[in-house]
C-alpha cells in the first residue's frame, strides 16, 4: 500500500500545480499583457501581435505537456491498481442464489440496525424499502441499549434491575450475569474508598449466592484485609482494567440469549465471513469455471474454509482415518483409549484383525470394537 | 489462524480503489479538451487579428477589442470549468481517502484485534451502502453515509443520474437514456454494448402499437439503418411489427410487443453503467453473503436440536433461508465446539466425554461442577453425573 500512496502524491502533486497556475489564467494574463501593451503604445500593434502569437505557443506547448505529465501520472497509477487488487469477485457469485428473497434479505438488513442500536437508520430503511420490522424487537433492543449506555458510565443499577427480574430465566440458561454485577457494584464501592458501604452491600446481596458462588465471594471478602492497596495485594485481579467491557459483553450476550437472538449481528458475521472466504472462493471459481461446472450449483464446498474461532458454532467431526465428515449413519466412536474414529473405520480396522482386538491408529492400547461407544458432540 | 492476510483481502478492493480514480481521469480529459480546444482557437483568432491588422483592415482599438472579447471567451470557459474541477479534487481526495482508508488496514495485525473489529464494521456499512443505492434506497445510504462519517468511501452521487434514466425509462421514456449513451458513446463501444439499438428498436415499437406507420418507418429509417450490418435479423423482424397490431397473439411479435421488455432494458442500462463505471455487476452484499452463508452452512443449521443460536444460518426465517440453494462448507479437520460454552475445544480446553457418550469441554464442567458441589447435568438428557466420571477425549 505505501507504493500506492507514494505514487498518488506524485498524481496530487501534479493535480496542485495545474490548479495553482491555472492554464486559463496563463492565458488570459499574457492576452492581457498584450493589449495593454497596445493601448500604451498603438505603434506596436504589429510587433505586439506577433510576440503574443508567439507567446501562446510556448505557454500552450507547456500547458498541453502538464496535462500529458499529470495525466499519464494518472492512467500508471490505475493501471498499477488493476495489477494489484485482482479480485474477480464475479465468478464468485450465483446471481440467482437470493431471487425471490429480496424481502428476507431487506428485514435482515433492518434488523441489522436495530441491533446496533441505530434505530434511526433502521426505521428509515424500512420505510424506504416498504417494511413494517416488528415493534417488539424494537422496544427490547431501546431498553438494551438504554442499559448499554448506563454501564458504560458505570451505573450498574438499570443491569441489576433488569437481572433481578430475569433471575429465574438467567438462572436457567446458568447465566452468572447477576452475581458478576453484584461483585462490580462491591468492587466499584471498594475502589471509592467506601469500605462501610462496601460492606454493607455485600451483607445484603450476597447472600442469596451463598451456595453458587462460595469461592468467589471469599475472595471478595478476603480483598478487605488489603482495603488500601488491593492492586499490589494477591487480589489485584479482581480490579481487572476492562472489567466494565467485559460487564458489558457478557450482559449484551445474556440479554440476546434471553430474547433468542445471537449476540453478535448475523449480518455482520455472515459479511465479514465472507470477506475472508472470498479469495479462496474466488480462487476455487475459477478453476471450476475453466472445467466449466459452477461452485454454486454444487451441494458442497470442494474447498475447506478456514474459519476463526469465533465464527465456528458447530462441531465438525472429520475421521482422521477417512477423512470423511461423521453422519448419523457413519457416527464418531470413541475408543477405550479416548481415541475417535468413525464408525466405519472402526469397522475396516476390526476386519482386518484376526482376533478381534485392533490396534489404535493413534496409539498402542489394543480394544475390541465392541468396546468403542458412540460419542455426541 | 487469526493472522491476516492482507494481501488476500486487499485484492477485493478493486472497485472501492478504482472508482474515484476513473472519475478523476474522465474529468480531467473532459478539461483538457475544452482548454486544447480552446488553444487551437485562440492560435486562430490571434493569427487572424494579426492579419487584418496588417493589412489595415484592423486599427489598434479594434484589435484592443477583439483581445478583449478573447479574454472574455476564455473567462466564460474558466467559469464553466469550475463545476469539472470541483470533479477533480473531490474524487482526487477521495482517492486519497480510500488509499488511507486501506492503508489502515494494513496496519492491523489480527482477526480477533478491536480495530478489525471497527474496520470490518465501516467495510459492512460500504457494502450496505452500495445494496442501498443499488436498490435506490438513496435517502438511507445518504443517511447512513453522514452519519457515519464515511461520505468519502461511498459513491452516492454516481447514483443520481442513473436513478433519474431509470425513473425515465420505468416512464417508458428513451430519450434520457439515449442521451445518456450518446455521452458515453466511446466507452459504450469498447464493452460492445448494445444498449443503444435496444432503446432505438424500443422507439420503433411504441410507434409501432400507437400504429403510426409512417412515423414509425421515417423513425426506423433515420435511427434503425445505422445498425443493418449488425443487427439485420432484429432489423427486419422488428420491421415486421408494422404488419401486426399491438394484440396480436403471434410470436415472436407477441413478445416484441410485450411491456416487460422494458425491465430488460432497464436491467441492461444498469449492467452497462455498472461496467463503464468499474462497479461489480451485482452488488457487493449478495457477493460476500453468499460467500459467507456458504462457508458457515452445516447440515446441523436445518436440524432443531443442533440449533445453535449465534449462528447466522441456523435462523431458519432470515439469512437461513437466504441460504437455502446454497453450497454447504465443507471440512478435512475436526473442530468440536461445547455445546454449553460455545467454546472450541482444545489442548487448552479439553473435550470431556460424560458416561452418556455426550461430551463437552472441560472448562464448561468444571464450571458448572463447581457451582453444583461437584455435580453435573447434561443439558441435552438431563443425565445427572459426578465429575469424577467424565473422561478425556482425543480428537487428532
Amino acid at each position: 500500500m505505501e507504493a500506492f500512496v507514494k505514487d498518488y502524491d506524485k498524481v496530487i502533486k501534479k493535480q496542485r500545480m495545474l490548479e495553482t497556475n491555472d492554464p486559463l489564467d496563463r492565458l488570459i494574463n499574457i492576452v492581457n499583457e498584450a493589449k495593454d501593451k497596445i493601448r500604451a503604445d498603438p505603434s506596436s500593434v504589429s510587433a505586439s501581435l506577433t510576440a503574443l502569437g508567439k507567446t501562446i505557443k510556448t505557454v500552450s506547448s507547456g500547458i498541453s505537456e502538464e496535462h500529458k505529465e499529470l495525466q499519464s501520472a494518472l492512467s500508471k497509477y490505475s493501471k498499477a491498481i488493476d495489477k494489484r487488487f485482482t479480485g474477480d469477485m464475479i465468478a464468485a457469485i450465483n446471481p440467482h442464489a437470493f431471487d425471490n428473497k429480496e424481502n428476507i434479505l431487506r428485514n435482515t438488513i433492518a434488523m441489522h440496525f436495530i441491533r446496533q442500536g441505530n434505530f434511526e437508520i433502521g426505521d428509515t430503511f424500512a420505510k424506504e424499502a416498504g417494511l413494517k420490522l416488528p415493534e417488539s424487537m424494537r422496544h427490547k433492543f431501546m431498553e438494551m441499549f438504554e442499559i448499554v449506555e448506563a454501564l458504560k458510565v458505570n451505573s450498574l443499577e438499570p443491569a441489576l434491575e433488569w437481572s433481578t427480574r430475569h433471575r429465574r430465566e438467567l438462572e436457567k440458561r446458568s447465566s452468572i450475569l447477576e452475581f458478576k454485577l453484584h461483585r462490580q457494584r462491591y468492587l466499584q464501592l471498594l475502589e471509592a474508598s467506601r469500605k462501610e458501604d462496601a460492606i454493607a452491600y455485600a451483607k445484603q446481596n450476597f447472600g442469596y449466592f451463598g451456595t453458587r458462588h462460595t469461592q468467589e465471594i471469599m475472595r471478595l471478602m478476603g480483598c478487605l484485609l488489603f482495603f488500601d492497596r488491593i492492586k499490589s495485594s494477591p487480589y489485584a485481579d479482581l480490579i481487572a482494567p476492562n472489567a466494565n467491557a467485559d460487564i458489558q459483553h457478557m450482559f449484551t450476550r445474556d440479554f440476546c440469549s434471553l430474547i433468542g437472538l445471537s449476540c453478535e449481528s448475523p449480518l455482520y458475521i455472515s459479511v465479514t465471513v465472507g470477506t475472508q472466504a472470498m479469495p479462496t472462493i474466488i480462487k476455487m471459481s475459477s478453476i471450476m469455471k475453466a472445467k466449466k461446472t459452477e461452485w454454486s450449483q454444487q451441494s458442497e464446498l470442494p474447498v475447506e474454509i478456514n474459519l476463526t474461532d469465533d465464527t465456528k458454532f458447530h462441531s465438525i467431526f472429520a475421521c482422521p482415518v477417512s477423512k470423511e465428515q461423521a453422519t448419523d449413519e457413519n457416527p464418531p466412536m470413541m475408543m477405550v483409549c479416548g481415541h475417535v474414529i468413525c464408525k466405519e473405520s472402526l469397522v475396516k480396522l476390526s476386519r482386518s484383525v484376526p482376533n478381534g482386538r485392533l490396534k489404535c491408529p493413534y496409539c498402542p492400547t489394543e480394544s475390541m470394537s465392541s468396546q468403542a461407544k458412540n460419542v455426541y458432540f | 489462524m487469526n493472522k491476516i492476510n492482507h494481501d488476500q483481502l486487499l485484492s477485493l478492493e478493486h472497485p472501492f480503489i478504482k472508482i474515484p480514480v476513473e472519475k478523476f481521469r474522465s474529468s480531467l480529459k473532459t478539461e483538457q479538451k475544452h482548454i486544447e480546444k480552446e488553444i487551437a482557437h485562440l492560435t486562430n483568432t490571434v493569427s487572424e487579428i494579426s492579419k487584418k491588422s496588417q493589412h489595415g483592415i484592423m486599427d489598434a482599438n479594434q484589435v484592443q477589442t477583439a483581445l478583449e472579447a478573447i479574454v472574455s471567451r476564455l473567462s466564460t470557459l474558466k467559469r464553466r470549468l469550475t463545476e469539472t474541477r470541483a470533479e477533480e479534487s473531490l474524487y482526487s481526495q477521495r482517492t486519497k481517502v480510500r488509499l488511507q482508508h486501506l492503508q489502515e488496514f494494513t496496519a492491523i495485525p489480527t482477526l480477533d484485534s478491536d480495530e478489525f473489529g471497527r474496520w470490518s464494521r465501516v467495510r459492512l456499512n460500504r457494502i450496505l451502502i452500495d445494496y442501498m443505492l443499488r436498490e435506490g434506497f438513496r435517502e438511507t445510504a445518504s443517511y447512513l453515509a453522514k452519519s457515519e462519517n464515511m461520505e468519502d468511501l461511498v459513491d452516492i452521487e454516481l447514483f443520481v443520474q442513473s436513478a433519474k434514466i431509470e425513473q425515465a425509462l420505468n416512464k417508458y421514456s428513451c430519450s434520457e437514456c439515449l442521451q445518456w449513451c450518446n455521452e458515453n458513446k466511446s466507452s459504450l463501444k469498447k464493452i460492445k454494448s448494445t444498449l443503444e439499438f435496444s432503446l432505438r428498436e424500443q422507439e420503433f415499437i411504441e410507434l409501432a402499437r400507437e400504429r403510426r406507420s409512417q412515423d414509425a418507418i421515417a423513425y426506423a429509417k433515420k435511427h434503425l439503418t445505422p445498425w443493418q450490418e449488425t443487427h439485420m435479423k432484429e432489423l427486419s423482424q422488428v420491421m415486421a411489427l408494422l404488419a401486426f397490431p399491438p394484440d396480436t397473439k403471434c410470436q415472436p411479435y407477441k413478445r416484441l410487443y410485450d411491456k416487460s421488455r422494458w425491465r430488460n432494458i432497464i436491467s441492461q442500462f444498469r449492467s452497462n453503467n455498472f461496467a463503464l463505471q468499474f462497479f461489480t455487476p451485482e452488488p457487493l452484499l449478495n457477493v460476500t453473503l453468499q460467500a459467507g452463508l456458504s462457508a458457515l452452512k452445516t447440515p446441523m443449521c436445518y436440524l432443531p436440536e443442533h440449533r445453535n443460536i449465534n449462528c447466522p444460518v441456523c435462523d431458519p426465517h432470515t439469512l437461513g433461508l437466504l441460504a437455502t440453494d446454497l453450497p454447504l462448507s465443507h471440512h478435512f479437520n475436526s473442530s468440536i465446539v461445547c455445546r454449553i460454552s460455545g467454546q472450541i475445544m482444545n489442548e487448552d480446553n479439553l473435550p470431556m466425554a460424560l458416561p452418556n457418550g455426550y461430551v463437552y469441554s472441560y472448562n464448561a464442567l468444571a464450571q458448572m461442577a463447581s457451582l453444583n458441589g461437584g455435580k453435573i447435568t447434561c443439558p441435552r438428557t438431563g443425565a445427572v453425573f459426578d465429575i469424577a466420571q467424565v473422561k478425556k477425549v482425543f480428537i487428532s
